[in-house]
């Protein structure tokens, strides 16, 4: 049993359930720049063997995911005056069992996979599923736009994660080029919402359906 | 035997001592001097020596209702290990009978509530009746997480000796989850500020304040010691999680205890001077919190036990 890496796994799957159970948009903000920070540190206490570049590039995986990203969406929301509501589709309640039942589901399903890095710490795997499945329900469950980034945000967090699992020597450079990809979807994101925002007045995503030529 | 039954005595005598720091912490907070440490056995002395009124349209529930709450909550404290001695009582399955002592001491208040035919007691009745629903299910499972690691049932086999130090060693990490969790029972069970303010002054936000608005002398006096009783078993079960370990002195172990008391009670007064109370439908929210809490702790513990 690997402690550090445990207790950070543990802090990372309670960030899930905050953030179904957080009905605030900075709130939610909060939970997921924690959650980013959380995530790329556990490289670094994993035990792999670290060259210089690697740490390198997961000091500025944890800027981009824990700073850059969260502070990109807060002044977006800020910039467009978004009502801070995440508008539910599944209530708050409801949500956080959602969250309880996905992390035992995790545990349950990762036994099946023969993971070879495993046995670096038993969370390890569930956590990086759960991450996943938790960002597919915060897409879902949520119709606010911002929170539906954050859910996507979350996803990525997951698969980094399962990287973090899989394969350890080209980690660092795949990972990197995704992050890249979704700082720059985070961007368009912005300047798409205030569109959204100028056309319907509101974020709310049902309302494209009545979008007409 | 003698010594448990002496350190018994003292848990009911120094319960409502702890509680005065809560008011304590509560003033500092304020800016105020604040009333002073041995408070509650003034208020308690004043109470006992006053008369009793009791109202026409009540019957013997009403009457019953403060002596049962205050018997649930000082045979509570029997099985209670003080400072990981032995307790006066205890067998196996005892945590099953102290939950439902508590509950039937809540029954009797409710009871006695509905009794008085007041439709804010009756507010208060309701809510009294919810919130302990979802106490029950977050109490429940840190029984069983409990149970998965030291395979015992009794209060004592969890909290006396160096029990308390073996489940940290064992679990880890979520036992953090499980003290935050209880921590969050602790305020919810005791009507303590996040869910209900015990200072407030309006009928319609309170909670176990409205339901005891009808009792008076020695009848409130009871209700009071057995609520000081109650915060007691639940902080010191805290105390005990918080600080586990264990010195074989029985006079340090003592001190020590006291510290880790003091510490859970300051803790619950800092809560209450930087928190405002929740709104009543946020209530439920916030108890499912301490029950996801405890739920997790315990699936990630069976992981890390396989």
């Amino acid at each position: 049993m690997n402690i550090p890496v445990d207790l950070t796994l543990s802090l990372v799957l309670l960030s899930v359930l905050f953030s179904f159970g957080s009905s605030r948009l900075p709130g939610l903000i909060k939970v997921i720049a924690f959650q980013g920070v959380v995530v790329s540190i556990v490289p670094l206490i994993i035990g792999h063997d670290m060259t210089a570049g690697g740490i390198l590039f997961t000091l500025a995986t944890l800027m981009i995911r824990g700073i850059v990203i969260p502070f990109c969406i807060y002044f977006a929301i800020k910039k467009v005056a978004i009502r801070r509501e995440v508008e539910p589709i599944v209530g708050y309640h409801a949500s956080v069992l959602a969250g309880l039942g996905l992390i035992v589901a995790a545990m349950v399903v990762s036994h099946r996979f023969n993971a070879p890095s495993i046995s670096a710490s038993v969370l390890l795997l569930p956590t990086a599923i759960a991450l996943l499945v938790a960002g597919m329900f915060l897409l879902m469950a949520r119709r606010n736009a911002i929170a539906m980034v954050l859910g996507y945000i979350m996803m990525e967090n997951g698969i980094y994660l399962v990287g973090t699992t899989f394969s350890v020597r080209a980690l660092h450079i795949v990972e990197f080029g995704i992050l890249l990809d979704v700082l720059a979807g985070v961007m368009i994101m912005a300047v798409i919402l205030q569109n959204i925002k100028q056309t319907f007045d509101d974020v709310d995503t049902a309302l494209l359906r009545t979008l007409k030529e | 035997m003698i010594q448990s039954i002496l350190l018994w005595v003292l848990a009911m005598l120094l319960a409502p001592f702890f509680s005065a720091v809560i008011l304590k912490v509560k003033a500092f907070f304020g800016g105020k001097k604040g009333p002073p440490l041995l408070i509650n056995y003034y208020t308690l002395a004043k109470l006992f020596k006053k008369g009793s009124v009791y109202s026409t349209s009540t019957t013997f529930i009403f009457k019953l209702g403060p002596m049962i709450s205050l018997g649930a909550a000082v045979t509570v404290l029997l099985f209670l290990p003080f400072a990981g001695q032995p307790p006066v009582f205890s067998f196996r399955g005892d945590l099953l009978f102290i939950l439902y002592l508590l509950g039937l001491g809540r029954f009797f208040t409710i009871a006695a509530a509905m009794d008085t035919a007041s439709p804010f007691e009756g507010m208060g009745a309701a809510r009294e009746a919810y919130f302990p629903i979802i106490c029950e299910a977050t109490l429940f499972m840190i029984l069983i997480l409990f149970y998965v690691l030291t395979g015992e049932l009794s209060l004592a086999a969890y909290f006396s000796g160096t029990q308390p130090f073996g489940m940290w060693q064992m679990a880890g990490s979520p036992m953090l989850f499980v003290v935050i969790a209880f921590f969050i029972i602790l305020l919810a069970e005791n009507s303590r500020v996040p869910v209900d303010d015990p200072a407030t002054h309006l009928e319609l936000t309170m909670i176990h304040e409205v339901m005891v608005l009808d009792h008076s002398g020695p009848d409130l006096g009871f209700i009071e010691l057995g609520s000081f009783c109650k915060l007691f078993f639940y902080a010191s079960i805290v105390a005990r999680l918080i600080i586990p370990f264990e010195s074989g002195y029985m006079a340090l172990d003592l001190c020590l205890f006291a510290a880790s008391l003091l510490i859970v009670y300051m803790a619950v007064g800092v809560m209450e001077s930087v928190m405002a109370r929740y709104r009543m439908d946020r209530v439920p929210k916030f108890l499912l919190t301490s029950f996801a809490l405890a739920f997790f702790a315990t699936v990630i513990t069976l992981e890390f036990l396989k």
